[in-house]
């Protein structure tokens, strides 16, 4: 009997062992692409920030390559592939899924990084990140909503505008270069799908060059990170037999001269750099104005301590009751001059108007009307019912907040949409243009939406519940700003209304999660149901802007 | 064997929990059955945000205070089942969020005297036990430090080694492996550990769990000093001034001193107090535990020993 027991217990420990390798499945969500369509003619659609997809000149490959040199360069992939190691197999793997979709992975995953508020200093006052000081205490940057927002445009505008311009140079050159290299030499394997596409200039290195160098000065502390994915997409290319040196440098020059065109900070004559093995091409690129990134107000938006006040000022002055934070010690309010940066589609004042996209959006003509008076029956109402969500709140609607939450140290709600796009994109085997415009699309929407919706909040600097009533206890973090309107709800109905255009069979199912994302800031009771409604309906007038320039950008 | 033994042994799921029942050096006769409550109040001010123990303002003092309804079975004088169910429910007392209360997890242990053997005056024990856990409801674990547990399913082989001596005087060791599955969030994705993960499973590391104790036990009296010890084997620290994770790499050590006593009248009736002190940790509260309940026992056979 004693045996037998000491076998039953050897058994149910044999029977513990699965829980020792309990895989959570890859969190790969990406397969090789094969896009439905390769969109040949894409050079020719609307650029966003480039007058045109022609600005910068890249050579003729036939010109500055001669035949003798491609010949090497044919002959330096045949030796690459002769002795490809795991790695670098699993590198070009890795890549084939479309670079627009993995970029957009890579960058998600930069946000939550850096999505975290400073720690308060020992005295009750709080630091600020600070660019030229990026390793201290507190990190810079902190990707919180607003500030990704705006970066997640910057880099998907960046990383489109570069491919449109790929493509028009794929078009204008194809006779010089038609084919790719496993189609022009049968000892060359190709190891991703084939793209029917001239390879000149490749895409993949267009990309890594505009994508890299936004990401550098976004996150300039992962720059060891994105320097080495950067490279790893141009190598993985070369090892797949799709594209030569000359077609990678070329491509790599290109993108940075769009990233240069957008964040340069001086004016002048840049020369812009793309090297791959023996091959360099230099491009020119001459720039009359700083880019938009540094010159559209961003930096105006962290404010003062006597801009914080006069806003509480202001609000007092209307006989409402002004905005403070939950926080301990007190918190400055998150970018409250956030709503003076440029959006997409603004008229650019007295300059020439900053970006190609129609309709001009002017911010302040969105505003949604006030929001109840902090004094009024219809916000004692409006309480009562964030109150009674706070008590009653059920675990479906707990696990809603959470879905939703965003919050810090995640890619903010933007990013979550970004996530939901990819299935869609991924699924519809866009084109890399085709998928670059989608999040492009989707990610000027959401800056707009941003940008209107702080606008908003900072114009009636209107308290959350928990200010009202001490007594409302939440279910995810307070935000540290004010509360109309409900940055979720702007930005999740920005997102529905681009989404549903790109994906018009499921408009549905995007409205519902868009709805269900604004409600979840109700049940979470940190906002008001005039701050998610009346959000709602700024955010799908925004995002309508940005369908009505999709409409006529010539891709559809 | 037993169809129950057989039931139980299928049901039978995991244990983090390291409840004194189930690494203790006590073994219920069989057809004894202890059965009882068991109310603990742990609170916390200071935490460990990695390896750099700070305060935070925004969460006040952390309290978390559970019931316990715990029961130990003598199937035979030499394996005892064991059962135990907290309530649960955690608060702040400063900052917005809201606490969370409810029943937690079911922990199922099988306790197994290996050996036994009279060493020069005192008597070696070894003990194996099988123990599991799993969560009785759906509380999120994505809720840390408010959540009520961490909603993973566990499995924990543990060894149990005593040598008392006639005098009641004795030492233990015990030492658990504890498997952990994968738990789910709410969210599509998260971060952690220098990664993004883009699905709402969570892999959770296993753990190490020790126990040691030193005490004194004879006749209706036991009093012991012990170190709890638990070594999460991998997960990512919480970031600066970022919220606690189900899966970050959670490890303390506690000193604790326990007490039980066996009272004279009602006969069968043991009262029982635990307090214990985080010594040093990683991700986790620095917290005082302080325990009480009663134990009563009930015997189902005639027992002349009694």
């Amino acid at each position: 009997m004693k045996k037998f027991y000491i076998i039953v217990f050897t058994l149910m420990a044999l029977l513990a062992m699965p829980f020792g390798c309990k895989d959570i499945g890859s969190s790969e969500n990406l397969f090789p692409l094969t896009p439905a369509n390769v969109d040949a003619n894409a050079g020719t659609w609307k650029t966003i920030l480039l007058t045109s997809a022609n600005q910068i000149s890249i050579p003729d490959p036939a010109v500055t390559t001669q035949q003798a040199t491609y010949l090497t360069e044919l002959e330096a992939i045949k030796d690459a592939q002769s002795k490809l190691t795991a790695d670098q197999k699993r590198t070009i793997e890795y890549w084939s899924v479309g670079g627009v979709l993995r970029w957009n992975q890579l960058f998600r995953k930069l946000v939550a990084q850096f999505n975290l508020p400073p720690v308060p200093n020992v005295d009750g006052s709080y630091p600020f990140p600070d660019s030229e000081n990026p390793f201290s205490n507190p990190q810079f940057p902190f990707a919180n909503p607003p500030y990704a927002a705006r970066a997640y445009s910057y880099v998907h505008v960046a990383m489109y505008d570069a491919l449109l311009a790929a493509w028009y140079y794929k078009n204008l050159y194809k006779s010089s270069r038609p084919d790719s290299p496993y189609e022009v030499d049968n000892a060359i394997q190709s190891l991703m799908p084939k793209v029917d596409l001239p390879p000149y200039p490749s895409e993949e290195a267009t990309m890594s060059g505009a994508v890299s160098e936004m990401l550098k000065v976004l996150f300039p502390t992962a720059v060891e990170e994105i320097t080495k994915l950067a490279a790893d997409q141009r190598n993985a290319v070369k090892w797949a037999g799709k594209a030569t040196d000359t077609d990678i440098a070329a491509g790599l020059a290109l993108g940075k001269a769009v990233a240069t065109l957008i964040t340069a900070n001086s004016t002048g004559t840049f020369t812009l750099s793309g090297a791959s093995g023996a091959k360099t091409i230099n491009l020119s690129l001459t720039l009359a104005s700083r880019g938009r990134f540094r010159t559209d107000n961003l930096g105006a938006a962290v404010g003062s301590a006597a801009s914080w006040k006069a806003l509480a000022d202001a609000a007092i002055a209307k006989g409402e009751t002004p905005w403070i934070s939950l926080e301990v010690p007190p918190r400055p309010p998150m970018l409250p001059g956030f709503g003076t940066v440029k959006v997409w589609g603004d008229p650019g004042g007295a300059t020439p108007k900053a970006d190609n996209i129609t309709p001009v959006l002017i911010i302040a003509s969105e505003r949604p009307v006030a929001p109840p008076s902090t004094t009024s029956e219809e916000m004692k109402r409006q309480l009562a019912e964030v109150k009674s969500y706070a008590k009653n709140v059920t675990r479906s609607q707990i696990s809603i907040v959470h879905k939703w939450a965003d919050g810090a140290g995640t890619y903010t709600p933007p990013g979550h949409w970004n996530d939901i796009a990819e299935e869609y994109i991924r699924d519809a085997k866009f084109s890399e243009v085709r998928a670059a415009r989608a999040f492009a699309l989707l990610n000027m929407a959401f800056h707009n939406a941003a940008v209107g919706c702080w606008e908003t909040k900072y114009f009636y600097f209107n308290p959350r519940p928990g200010q009202l009533d001490g007594s409302i206890k939440t279910t995810t973090g307070v935000p540290n700003f004010p509360a109309y309107t409900s940055g979720h709800s702007t930005i999740s109905a920005a997102a529905a209304a681009v989404l549903s255009y790109l994906f018009p069979q499921n408009t549905h199912y995007f409205n519902d999660q868009a709805k269900e994302a604004s409600n979840s800031r109700l049940y979470g009771a940190i906002h008001f149901r005039a701050d998610i409604e009346m959000g709602f309906s700024h955010g799908s007038k925004i995002g309508s802007y940005t369908v009505n320039f999709a409409q006529t950008d010539g891709a559809n | 064997m037993r169809p129950t033994f057989v039931f139980i042994i299928l049901f039978l799921l995991a244990s983090r929990a390291s409840a004194q029942t189930i690494t203790d050096h006590l073994m219920m006769p069989k057809k004894d059955f202890c059965t009882g409550f068991l109310y603990t109040y742990e609170r916390w001010k200071d935490y460990w945000e990695g390896a750099q123990k700070r305060d935070n303002q925004n969460i006040g003092t952390l309290i978390t205070s559970q019931i316990m309804w715990v029961g130990n079975y003598g199937l035979t004088n030499k394996i005892n089942l064991i059962a135990m169910v907290p309530y649960v429910k955690t608060s702040a007392t400063a900052g917005t969020l809201a606490g969370m209360e409810g029943i937690q997890d079911l922990t199922l242990a099988i306790k197994y005297a290996l050996v036994k053997k009279e060493i020069s005056s005192g008597t070696f024990t070894a003990f194996g036990i099988l123990s599991g856990s799993t969560p009785l409801t759906n509380y999120t674990p994505d809720y840390l430090p408010l959540s009520i547990g961490m909603a993973s399913t566990t499995v924990s082989p543990r060894l149990t080694a005593t040598y008392k001596l006639a005098s009641g005087w004795y030492a233990l060791a015990s030492a658990a492996y504890v498997w952990r599955s994968n738990v789910s969030l709410d969210r599509p994705s998260y971060f952690t550990d220098g990664n993004i993960y883009f699905t709402n499973q969570v892999w959770m590391p296993n753990q190490f769990a020790g126990f040691y104790s030193l005490g004194y036990n004879k006749n209706a009296l036991q009093v012991e000093f012990n170190l709890t010890q638990q070594n999460t084997l991998g997960g990512g620290d919480i970031r600066k001034q970022d919220m606690p994770f189900v899966s970050n790499r959670m490890n303390s050590m506690r000193l604790g001193v326990l007490g039980m006593y066996y009272l004279p009248k009602p006969k069968n009736l043991a009262l029982r107090a635990h307090v214990s002190y985080t010594l040093n940790g990683l991700n986790v509260g620095q917290s005082m535990a302080v325990m009480g309940g009663f134990l009563y026992t009930f015997h189902f056979v005639k027992n002349d020993n009694q």
